[in-house]
């Protein structure tokens, strides 16, 4: 149930899986925001053009991580799937989880590709030896932020919208993690908060494992950004745990 | 030992209006059903809309809390050993929604053997037994999208029975379906019967439940009000007879709908009901036994036009009608 449900389901759920919406948000608007900032920064004067490139690829994967698991689970209650899904007797954990791999893998794979057309485009230099590294810290980047995704999920199931939180927490994302303005650069609370958010540690991982830093070094940037990302995942479960059993009690979900 | 055994079963919802200053009101759905079925039985639950079949249903299907009353499905407790129950039962919906309609057929059922457990070496299978079954096979690779109400309603219930449930739960299957599409459907629900699944069905058709359930339970307002097999609900009423009056009065002052009153005062006349046709209207008066009320109805539509009369032995629906509407 945890792979192959997990891809089915994606597949059944996620409404962006068609290229003339998948190509457009996931493959080109990234492109538009790393441009954006490389040239706000440039105009400014500060920041090189790595930084912001980095940055906003890595950041652009809350896109479908936020998005793409808020579908996934809330939209059942478009489909009118969910009652039927919740008289199941499948393991709530694996059905949740299983459905996050797809996004996480389709989180991973918009960052990179942002980044290397990004990189490409703008002629920042990524060197080969660094890919092995990027890979992995923006696949814990991608998971750290689905967990985030679960608890946005379950939100979005309680309140049946999805755009509206997803946008937001995005909002959010873009300016808290460091994504454009360097965590010494903002107000001492937000960078404590941001110190709290997933990506902000994968983001700094990642702007030095391009400027050569080995696996090792970055290490324990990597061990937080997953350890956020375990709590929000956690959360998240819990939270969907607590929106079915209020469902039972209070009839909450008006399930078909 | 009863498949399913439900005591005193009880719902109430609590909703709220307005958004500053919040009203309460509680509704009682569900107020004390008790009823029992047995292996191998096809078991009917009626009852007007809003009568609370729905909400019995989720409550059986460990959806919903009862708010009080306890039930019971092969022994298992609905509340306590939820997870467990749900491996037993299956529950199909009516209505064209409740599939992945981007998706094909196959992998709608996929992803459902998935979350049933189903084996994945038998899954294959398994989904082809049932797609021959309801009468999808070589349609499993398109996307339900695509597909008409009739099979979708079909494919529901293959998904119900992927898992092979003890206890098959169909409410309303067949709404909307159209008269060839009900009676190919109504062909399968007989079809699991005969092979030995128990099934508990509501449907608005009477003939339907008539032709299908061994045994029906009347709810109405939250409360059982009849239970019984068909012959016997229809016993309930055929001591006595039922005269069927069509009537042409339009519009009017004439309306045979202000006549209904005096009609039901008639001695001998156990209920009267309306019903609409195309071109008028037929008045349904239930009977006592060896009364002859037709001359009295007759009279007391005086001022109408009325079209043929006849008098005929009670049906399903019409023991429902009384039972429903005392
Ligand atoms: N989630 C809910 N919140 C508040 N009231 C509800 C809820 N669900 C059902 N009800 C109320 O409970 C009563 C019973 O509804 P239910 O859906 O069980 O009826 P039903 O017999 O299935 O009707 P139908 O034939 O129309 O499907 C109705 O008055 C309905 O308005
Ligand atoms: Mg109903």
């Amino acid at each position: 149930m945890l792979t192959v449900g997990g891809v089915i389901s994606f597949r059944g759920l996620f409404n962006w899986l068609n290229p003339y919406v998948y190509v457009p948000t996931m493959l080109v608007a990234p492109i538009f925001q790393i441009l954006l900032f490389v040239y706000i920064g440039r105009s400014a004067g500060v920041g090189t053009d790595a930084f912001y490139l980095v940055g906003n690829a890595v950041q652009y994967a809350s896109i479908p991580c936020l998005f793409a698991m808020a579908n996934t689970i809330a939209g059942e209650r478009w489909t009118q799937t969910l009652g039927i899904v919740l008289s199941t007797p499948a393991n709530r954990v694996a059905l949740f989880v299983g459905r996050s791999l797809p996004v996480i893998a389709n989180g991973w794979f918009v960052a990179m590709f942002s980044l290397f057309v990004g990189g490409w485009v703008l002629g920042v230099d990524l060197p080969v030896s660094a890919w092995p590294g990027i890979a992995l810290t923006i696949a814990i980047a991608s998971a750290s932020c689905t967990g985030l995704g679960l608890l946005q999920a379950a939100l979005a199931l309680r309140v049946r919208s999805t755009a509206v939180l997803s946008n937001i927490v995005f909002g959010v994302l873009l300016v808290f993690t460091g994504t454009n303005v360097a965590l010494d650069s903002l107000p001492e609370w937000m960078a404590t908060a941001g110190r709290l958010m997933p990506l902000t540690h994968a983001i700094e991982a990642c702007r030095e494992v391009v400027a050569g830093a080995s696996l090792s070094a970055v290490a324990p940037l990597l061990l937080r950004e997953g350890l956020i990302g375990a709590v929000f995942a956690v959360l998240g479960l819990a939270a969907l745990r607590w929106v079915e059993a209020e469902s039972r009690r209070h009839a909450t979900l008006e399930l078909q | 030992m009863s498949i399913l055994e439900a005591h005193d079963l009880r719902r109430t919802f609590t909703t709220t209006t307005g958004v500053l200053r919040r009203n309460r009101k509680q509704v009682e759905a569900v107020r004390g059903v008790s009823f029992a079925i047995e292996p191998g039985e096809l078991f009917g639950l009626l009852g007007p809309n809003g009568a609370g079949k729905t909400t019995t249903i989720k409550m059986l299907i460990t959806l919903l809390l009862p708010t009080a009353g306890s039930a019971n499905i092969l022994g298992l407790d609905v509340v306590r050993d939820a997870r467990e129950v749900r491996r037993h039962i299956g529950y199909v919906f009516g209505g064209d929604r409740g599939l992945y309609e981007r998706l094909s057929a196959q992998d709608n059922l996929r992803y459902f053997a998935e979350l049933y457990a189903v084996p994945a070496r038998d899954q294959r299978a398994r989904i082809g037994e049932l797609l021959e079954l309801v009468g999808l096979t070589g349609r499993e690779k398109e996307r339900v999208e695509g597909f008409s109400r009739g099979m979708r309603q079909r494919l529901h219930i293959a998904r119900g029975l992927l898992h092979d449930p003890a206890l098959l739960f169909l409410d309303e299957p067949s709404i909307g379906i159209d008269p060839v599409g009900a009676r190919e459907l109504r062909a399968t629900i007989a079809g699991l019967r005969s092979a030995g699944k128990t099934i508990l069905l509501t449907t608005h058709y009477m003939f339907e439940a008539d032709e299908l359930c061994d045994r029906i339970a009347v709810l109405s307002q939250g409360e059982l009000v009849a239970e019984g097999t068909p012959a016997q609900l229809k016993a309930r009423v055929t001591a006595g007879s039922v005269v069927e009056v069509e009537t042409f009065s339009g519009v009017g002052p004439a309306d045979v709908r202000g006549k209904v009153d005096a009609v039901g005062a008639l001695p001998g006349v156990r209920s009267v009901v309306v019903d609409d046709r195309p071109d008028g209207e037929t008045v349904v008066v239930q009977v006592e036994p060896g009364v002859d009320v037709t001359a009295a109805v007759l009279g007391t539509l005086s001022g109408i036009r009325v079209g043929r009369v006849v008098t005929r032995e009670p049906t399903l629906e019409d023991a429902y009608v009384q039972l429903v509407s005392s």
